[in-house]
C-alpha cells in the first residue's frame, strides 16, 4: 500500500524538482526567479495547446514522446521509493530499470532523427554518445550496491540489507557520487548540458526536442522531470540511511533527499559553467572510476 | 533422430529439385520453399522432444573408416542449437527464394538454393555428430557450402576476395581442430566422442592445451576479436539471406564447438575461463565500436555479430568460471545466459539481415549515406527493422533484453561468490558499455536509413517489398517479441542445456534458476504495463490534440533558415563522430575533415593492419627459397634421394629407435 502511495507521490511531485533547482539557482545569483510550481503551469498550458508537425516527420516522431513518458512510468514501477519494496521486483530488475530508461532514450533519439533536421541530429548524436557512457557507470553503481547488500533486486539493494554508513561508508559515498554524476548527465544538467541555454549548437537535450510542440512537448517535459525524480530516488536510497524506521519517517527522508538533490543541482548550476563537449566523456569516465573503487573496496573487505 | 534426418532429407531433396527444375525458376523456387519449410517443421519435432526431457535413441553407422563408428545423436546441447538452425535458417532460406528471384544475371540461382539446402543439412549433422570424423566431415561440408553461397556474385572482385579470406580462415580453423582431435585421439580408444570423454580425466597437462587450441579453432568460426577478420568481409559480400544464416546461425557452431569441448573435457583451469571472459569483453566493446564506424549497412550488422559473440562469451566465461571454482549457481546462470543469447541473437540478427536485404532490393544501395526516409515508403520493413534494433540493443520487452538480463545476473553472482571469480563483476560494466554503444549505433542506422528525408533519388523511389520478403521476417520478429514477453518459454528448455553444461542434474539446475524463472512472470507483467501505459498515453495525447483542434503541418524548424534540403541532415558519419573520436585509433577510422565535408572511412584493423602485412612479409621471406624450385625432374629426384639418405642416417645415429 505504501509502495503505491510513494509511486503516486513520485508521479505527482516530479515536476516540482526542476522548479526547486531553478529557484535555488535564482536565489544564489540574486534574482527572484519563476515560481516553484512553474513547470506544472507550463505542462497544463502545453497540454491544452495545438501542435505543429513537420511534413517530414512520421509515426516515430509522434510516438517518441509517448514511449519516453511510458518508459519513465515503467521505470518508476521498478524502483523502491523510501525503502518500500518496488511494485515490480525480481532478481536483476536493475537491468530492467536501466533497459527501460534506455528504451525511452532510444524512442526520443529516433523521434529527433525523424525530423531530418541537422540540429536535432546533433542533439540526438550527443544524447546517444553520452548516454552510452553513463550506462556503465550506472551498472557499476548497481554492482557495488549488489556486493554491499548481497541482493540482486533494487528493492533488496536499497532495502534493509544495505549496510550502514558505519560499515561501508566510503564505498557508499563513492557510489553516491557516481549516481549523482549520472543524474546530472542523464537529465541534461550543468556541467554536461545547460537547460537554460539558448544557443542550439551547444545544447543536447533541448535541441533534440526542438520540433516538438503541444501535448508531445508536455510529455517530454514531464518525463524528463520524472527521470530526475527517479535517479534522485536512487541517490536518496543510497545516501539517506532510513533502514527500518517507520514509514512516515522513511518517506520524509526520501522527500528530503529529493529536495536536497534539487538544491544541490541548483548550487552546481550557479557555481560552475557547462563543460566543453569534448570534456564530458572525461567527467563520465571519472564517474565510472568512483563506483569501480567502491567495488574493489567491497571485494577486498569480503576476501 | 530419424524424424530429424527425415526432415533434413526433405530439405536436401528440395534443394536438388531446385537444380533439376532450373529451367522453370518459379517452380524451382516454390518447390525449394515448400520443401525447406515442411522439412524444417518435421525436423523441429526431435529437438523439441529432447528439450522437453525425452531421450532419443542414437543412430550408429558402422564404417570401415578408422576412428570408430559414426554416431549421430541428440542431447540437450545439440537440440538447443538446432532450434535457431531450423527457425532462423529456414526463414532465411525461404526469404532467399524471393530475394534471388530474377537474379540470374548475378550468379546461378538454382545452385544457390542447393547450397542453402546443403548448408542446412550440414548444420544439422555438425550439431548431432558424436564422432570426430563425422563431425569434421560435416564441418567441412558446412564451411564449403558457406563459401559457395558467399561467392554467389563472383563477378565482383571484392566478393572473390572476401570469399578467399573466408576460405583461408575457415580452413585454418579446421586445421587447428584436426590437431586438437588428433592429440586427444592418441590417448583414447577411438575417435568417438564417448571415448574421447572417457580419456579426458587422464589427459594431464594436455587438457589445457586442447582447451586453448580448441578455443582458437572454434573461435575462427565464431568470429570473436581478434579472429573476426574474415567475418565482416564475408557477411557483407554474401547475398542478404546468406548473410542472415551465416551471421545468425553458422557462427554459433563455433560457440557450440567450445561448449561441446567443455562438456567432453570437463572443468577448465581458471585462467582459461578468465581468458574467455576477457575475449568476451574485447569482442563486445570493439565489435560495437567498429560497427559504429561503418557506413555499409551489412558490414555494420556483421560487426554487431562480433559484438554479440562477445556477449555470449561473457556468459560462457562466467559459466566456465563457475566450473573452475566449483560454483554450480554461477555455472548454471552463466551458461544459461550464453545459450539464451545464442537463440536470441540468431532471431534478431537474421531478422535485421533480411530487412537489410529488403532495403537493398528496394533501393539498390546499402550505403547509409545514400538512404533515408524509407520508414514511410517501406513501413513493414521499417517495423521489422525497429523490432530487431530494439532487440539487439537489449531493450525490454524484446528477447535481447532477456538474455542480457541473465548474463548480468551471472556476472553479479560471480561478484558475490567470494572466490577470485568476483573479478568477473567488472565484465558487467563492459556489458553496460556495449549496450549503450549498441543503442547509439542502431539509432544511427534507423535514423539514416529509415527516418528523415531520402538522400538519393533511389531512396525517394523505394517501394515496399512483397510478402515473400516480409513474411519470413515477420515470423522472426514475432519470435523476438514472444521470447521477450514470455521469457519462460525460452528459459525453461534452456535450463536443461545449462544444467548439462554445468554438470548438474536437471532438478538441481531448475532449483538453482528458480528465481530467474519466477522473475520471467514479472518481466511479462512489466511488458504488459509498458504496453498499457504507451496505449493510454497515446490515446490521451490524441484526445488532447483533437480537443485543441489546432494541428498544423509545416516544414522542419531549422532556426529560421527557410530552405532545408536532404543534404543538410545529420549524416551517419557525423552521428557516430563523438564516440569514434572518443576512442581514437582503437576505432580504426580514417577521418577526412574538410571545409566542405566530413567523412570517415572504416578500416578492418585486424585484416588490413596485421594479417595482410604479415602475409606479405611471409611471401617476401619465402621468395628467398624459391631458387631451389627449378621444375627439373632430375633435381627433384636428387632432393628425394638426399632426404631419404638423411632420414636413414638419422635412424642409424639414433640407434634404430625413431
Amino acid at each position: 500500500m505504501t509502495s503505491w502511495l510513494c509511486f503516486g507521490l513520485a508521479l505527482v511531485l516530479a515536476p516540482l524538482l526542476p522548479g526547486v533547482a531553478q529557484r535555488t539557482k535564482s536565489w544564489l545569483t540574486g534574482r527572484r526567479g519563476p515560481p516553484v510550481l512553474q513547470l506544472y503551469w507550463d505542462l497544463a498550458r502545453l497540454w491544452r495547446k495545438g501542435a505543429v508537425f513537420s511534413s517530414v516527420a512520421g509515426a516515430s516522431f509522434r510516438l517518441g514522446p509517448v514511449v519516453f513518458a511510458a518508459s519513465g512510468v515503467a521505470a518508476a514501477m521498478l524502483l523502491p521509493f523510501a525503502n518500500n519494496p518496488a511494485l515490480i521486483r525480481f532478481p536483476g530488475d536493475f537491468v530492467a530499470f536501466a533497459g527501460v530508461l534506455a528504451l525511452g532514450r532510444f524512442a526520443l533519439v529516433l523521434a529527433a532523427l525523424d525530423t531530418g533536421s541537422s540540429f536535432e541530429g546533433m542533439g540526438a548524436s550527443r544524447e546517444a554518445a553520452f548516454g552510452s557512457l553513463s550506462e556503465p557507470v550506472l551498472v557499476l553503481c548497481f554492482a557495488a550496491l549488489a556486493l554491499a547488500s548481497q541482493e540482486l533486486s533494487l528493492s533488496g539493494m536499497l532495502g534493509p540489507a544495505l549496510p550502514s554508513w558505519w560499515a561501508a561508508g566510503p564505498a557508499l559515498a563513492m557510489v553516491g557520487a557516481g549516481v549523482f554524476l549520472v543524474t546530472l548527465a542523464e537529465t541534461g544538467r550543468v556541467p554536461v548540458d545547460d537547460p537554460a541555454t539558448h544557443l542550439e549548437l551547444t545544447m543536447i537535450h533541448e535541441v533534440m526536442v526542438l520540433d516538438h510542440s503541444g501535448p508531445d512537448f508536455a510529455l517530454i517535459h514531464y518525463a524528463a522531470a520524472l527521470k530526475l525524480t527517479l535517479l534522485g530516488t536512487l541517490l536518496a536510497g543510497v545516501l539517506v540511511p532510513a533502514g527500518q524506521a517507520a514509514a512516515v519517517v522513511r518517506i520524509a527522508g526520501w522527500l528530503g533527499g529529493l529536495l536536497a538533490l534539487a538544491v544541490a543541482i541548483g548550487v552546481v548550476e550557479s557555481v560552475m559553467a557547462r563543460l566543453r563537449l569534448a570534456r564530458v566523456p572525461q567527467l563520465l569516465t571519472s564517474a565510472a572510476v568512483l563506483p569501480g573503487f567502491a567495488i574493489i573496496l567491497l571485494l577486498s573487505r569480503a576476501a | 533422430m530419424t524424424t530429424l534426418l527425415a526432415g533434413l532429407s526433405v530439405v536436401l531433396l528440395g534443394g536438388l529439385a531446385a537444380v533439376i527444375l532450373a529451367r522453370w525458376p518459379r517452380w524451382a523456387a516454390s518447390v525449394h520453399r515448400i520443401a525447406t519449410g515442411a522439412g524444417a517443421l518435421v525436423a523441429l519435432v526431435s529437438p523439441l522432444k529432447v528439450l522437453g526431457g525425452a531421450h532419443l535413441p542414437t543412430l550408429t553407422l558402422p564404417t570401415n573408416v578408422p576412428g570408430g563408428a559414426w554416431t549421430f545423436g541428440l542431447d540437450a546441447l545439440s537440440a538447443w542449437f538446432l532450434i535457431p538452425v531450423l527457425l532462423a535458417g529456414t526463414a532465411a532460406a525461404i526469404f532467399g527464394t524471393s530475394y534471388l528471384a530474377g537474379q540470374e544475371e548475378e550468379g546461378s540461382v538454382p545452385r544457390a538454393h542447393l547450397g542453402m539446402a546443403v548448408l542446412l543439412v550440414a548444420l544439422g549433422l555438425v550439431l548431432t555428430a558424436q564422432a570426430t570424423l563425422a563431425f569434421l566431415a560435416s564441418w567441412e561440408v558446412m564451411a564449403l557450402a558457406g563459401y559457395f553461397l558467399v561467392v554467389f556474385e563472383d563477378r565482383r572482385p571484392e566478393v572473390r576476395r572476401a570469399g578467399m579470406v573466408y576460405l583461408i580462415a575457415t580452413h585454418a580453423g579446421t586445421l587447428l581442430l584436426v590437431v586438437v582431435f588428433g592429440l586427444w585421439g592418441n590417448r583414447a580408444f577411438d575417435l568417438s566422442f564417448a571415448s574421447l570423454a572417457h580419456a579426458a580425466p587422464a589427459l594431464g597437462s594436455l587438457h589445457a592445451v586442447l582447451l586453448t587450441l580448441g578455443l582458437l579453432g572454434f573461435g575462427l568460426k565464431a568470429g570473436f576479436v581478434p579472429l573476426h577478420f574474415w567475418l565482416p568481409e564475408a557477411h557483407a559480400a554474401a547475398p542478404s539471406h546468406v548473410s542472415a544464416i551465416m551471421s545468425g546461425v553458422v557462427i554459433k557452431t563455433g560457440i557450440y564447438g567450445v561448449l561441446r569441448l567443455l562438456v567432453l573435457l570437463g572443468a577448465p583451469p581458471p585462467w582459461w575461463s578468465f581468458g574467455v571472459l576477457l575475449l568476451g569483453v574485447c569482442s563486445g566493446v570493439l565489435g560495437v565500436l567498429w560497427a559504429l564506424a561503418q557506413h555499409d549497412l551489412k558490414r555494420l550488422l556483421a560487426y554487431h555479430s562480433v559484438e554479440n559473440i562477445g556477449i555470449i562469451l561473457l556468459g560462457l566465461g562466467a559459466g566456465a568460471l563457475g566450473l573452475s571454482y566449483r560454483s554450480p549457481l554461477l555455472a548454471v546462470l552463466g551458461f544459461l545466459g550464453a545459450v539464451l543469447h545464442v537463440l536470441n541473437h540468431a532471431l534478431f540478427k537474421s531478422l535485421l539481415f533480411l530487412q537489410a536485404g529488403s532495403v537493398l532490393r528496394a533501393t539498390g544501395s546499402r550505403e547509409l549515406e545514400h538512404l533515408g526516409g524509407l520508414g514511410r515508403r517501406m513501413p513493414l520493413t521499417w517495423l521489422g527493422f525497429v523490432v530487431g534494433s530494439a532487440a539487439i540493443v537489449g531493450l525490454p520487452p524484446l528477447n535481447g533484453f532477456v538474455s542480457e538480463w541473465v548474463v548480468f545476473q551471472a556476472l553479479f553472482s560471480a561478484g558475490s561468490s567470494r572466490t577470485p571469480a568476483s573479478l568477473a563483476l567488472f565484465g558487467a560494466a563492459a556489458l553496460g558499455l556495449v549496450g549503450g554503444l549498441a543503442l547509439a549505433c542502431f539509432a544511427k542506422v534507423c535514423g539514416s536509413v529509415f527516418l528523415g528525408h531520402p538522400r538519393t533519388p533511389a531512396a525517394l523511389a523505394a517501394r515496399e517489398v512483397g510478402p515473400g520478403f516480409w513474411g519470413p521476417a515477420a515470423v522472426l520478429a514475432a519470435a523476438c517479441l514472444v521470447v521477450g514477453v514470455m521469457p519462460w518459454l525460452a528459459i525453461g528448455p534452456a535450463v536443461r542445456v545449462a544444467g548439462q553444461l554445468a554438470g548438474v542434474p536437471w532438478a538441481r539446475a531448475a532449483a538453482l534458476t528458480r528465481p530467474a524463472r519466477d522473475a520471467a512472470q514479472q518481466i511479462a507483467l512489466l511488458a504488459a504495463l509498458l504496453a498499457g501505459t504507451v496505449a493510454v498515453l497515446a490515446m490521451a495525447r490524441t484526445w488532447a490534440l483533437r480537443r485543441a483542434g489546432a494541428v498544423a503541418t509545416s516544414e522542419t524548424w531549422a532556426c529560421g533558415y527557410p530552405r532545408t534540403s536532404a543534404r543538410m541532415q545529420y549524416s551517419a558519419s557525423s552521428f557516430a563522430a563523438p564516440l569514434v573520436a572518443l576512442f581514437g585509433p582503437l576505432a580504426g577510422v580514417v577521418v577526412h575533415r574538410r571545409a566542405d565535408g566530413f567523412a570517415t572511412h572504416p578500416v578492418n584493423l585486424a585484416l588490413e593492419r596485421i594479417l595482410v602485412p604479415l602475409w606479405e612479409a611471409t611471401q617476401r621471406a619465402s621468395a628467398r627459397i624459391r631458387p631451389i624450385q627449378h621444375g627439373r625432374l632430375q633435381l627433384y629426384l636428387l632432393y628425394i634421394v638426399a632426404t631419404v639418405a638423411l632420414l636413414l642416417f638419422y635412424l642409424a645415429a639414433s640407434g634404430g629407435k625413431p
